[in-house]
């Protein structure tokens, strides 16, 4: 009987699902943008400080045993080992013999003269948000559209942006696309996106077959990104007679959930 | 525990969730804080508490995400009101109630914003993979809240012993 007495919670859950719908189509149109991104952005300096003071106790604690220490110096040799692994993409595309690949590298050098470096302060709340926020925004020259790299390669691209904060859509997100090439065969194709893993598909050329161990780099085509970034590595190639397309499986040069500090190109906007 | 340091809990939650929970991950999943706090807030004060601190820990949750404001939210709150409905009609002196709604309310939570990042066109992973990720954080979750019922239980005991 006296269950029967209680008031639901119906009520108030119908209210608050209403005003929430209302809230999420409102917060969605473009005039809310602003209003949403200063809103976004309110966090920020909190996520900074409590990343800071994970950082520092990261620290305190590996100064107390040589496991630590080896582990922070894995993590340097791994930072080294990203950069040299760049280079050597680099160099290998440099080394192709190609003159429209020469004019196209001159083109690379058009873009980078602006960029910023953005800390990473947080990172999507749940499983599915394949996102990183910085702590940088419009007020350093940030804009949805821009592109985002780390020291090894390509990251992402800026989703949205307040004031002093900005969400980075990363490369794990499935819906990305990136038009790359493979740095010894030069064959060209579309990169998508993975939580896992990066795909590529293809474009096949005659006599001409990818190779496990080659380096997609971003081909510039379709203008979404610069040329001459550096995706991921090729760890195996599939062909199947019936498709026309070749199909590699791409390891990720960055991993996002130790990314620490990031760059956004500022001179270069997807056409 | 007063509104606002209620408030503060949650804020502080929410921090820690986009900070250093991502660091805690399991399988792909990672510890959901503020659904562990609401589920444990709608057992122990009530299913309209839980749907107010769902609503507050949701958009603090939605200004950390891509995308417009209350998809967590709403997430959470149907979270809530499925352990509104546990809360009134078991025992409560069991630990295995806690931990089951709260593997339910994970669920309906990832169900919800799967729907809700599908509808919006944000980023999601295949569903495959999605609801493998949904599993994995129902078995956090469900840990966690059963560890956090049981501790808040035994403080509340303790404070409720004559001196």
């Amino acid at each position: 009987m006296e269950r029967r007495t209680r008031p639901r919670p119906t009520r108030l859950f119908l209210t608050l699902c209403a005003a929430l719908l209302l809230l999420a189509m409102v917060s969605q149109q473009p005039w809310a943008a602003g209003a949403r991104g200063f809103a976004k952005g309110a966090l920020a300096p909190l996520e900074g400080l409590l990343t800071a003071a994970g950082d520092r106790t990261s620290q305190l604690t590996s100064a107390f045993g040589d496991s630590s220490q080896l582990r922070a110096e894995n993590a340097r040799l791994e930072a080294q080992n990203a950069d040299l692994q760049r280079q050597v993409a680099q160099l290998q595309a440099l080394g192709l013999d190609n003159q429209a690949l020469r004019q196209a590298l001159d083109f690379e050098r058009s873009y980078g003269r602006s960029m910023v470096a953005a800390q990473v302060v947080g990172r999507g709340p749940d499983g599915f948000s394949l996102t990183l926020e910085i702590d940088s925004g419009t007020s350093d020259g940030i804009k949805p559209g821009m592109v985002v790299v780390s020291g090894a390669g390509l990251v992402g691209r800026v989703s949205e942006a307040g004031p002093h904060a900005a969400i980075v859509e990363t490369l794990a997100d499935p819906q990305s696309r990136v038009s790359a090439f493979l740095s010894r065969s030069a064959l060209e194709g579309t990169v998508a996106g993975g939580p896992d893993a990066l795909q590529m598909e293809i474009n096949p050329r005659f006599g001409v077959t990818p190779a496990d161990g080659e380096w997609a780099i971003t081909s510039g085509v379709g203008g979404g990104y610069p040329r001459g970034l550096v995706v991921g590595l090729v760890t195996s190639v599939t062909h199947r007679d019936s498709a026309t397309t070749s199909s590699a499986r791409l390891m990720w040069v960055n991993d996002p959930s130790v990314l620490s500090v990031v760059m956004v190109i500022k001179d270069f906007m997807a056409s | 525990m007063s509104g606002v340091l209620i408030s503060a809990l949650m804020l502080v939650l929410a921090l820690v969730q986009v900070t250093w929970a991502p660091h805690l991950q399991l399988y792909g999943a990672f510890p959901n804080l503020i659904l562990a706090a609401v589920v444990c807030m709608t057992w122990l004060r009530g299913p309209r508490a839980g749907l107010v601190w769902a609503c507050v820990g949701g958009l603090l949750l939605d200004l950390t995400a891509p995308g417009p404001l209350g998809p967590h939210a709403l997430a959470l709150l149907v979270g809530a009101y499925a352990v509104g409905f546990w809360v009134r009609n078991v025992s409560h002196a069991s630990l295995i109630q806690p931990a089951v709604a709260a593997a339910t309310a994970s669920g309906l939570y990832s169900l919800v914003l799967i729907a809700a990042d599908d509808t919006l066109g944000l980023p999601l992973p295949p569903l495959g993979l999605a609801f493998q990720l949904a599993a994995a954080a129902c078995v956090y979750n469900a840990v966690l809240v059963t560890v956090s019922v049981a501790t808040l239980r035994r403080i509340g005991a303790r404070r409720a012993e004559p001196a």
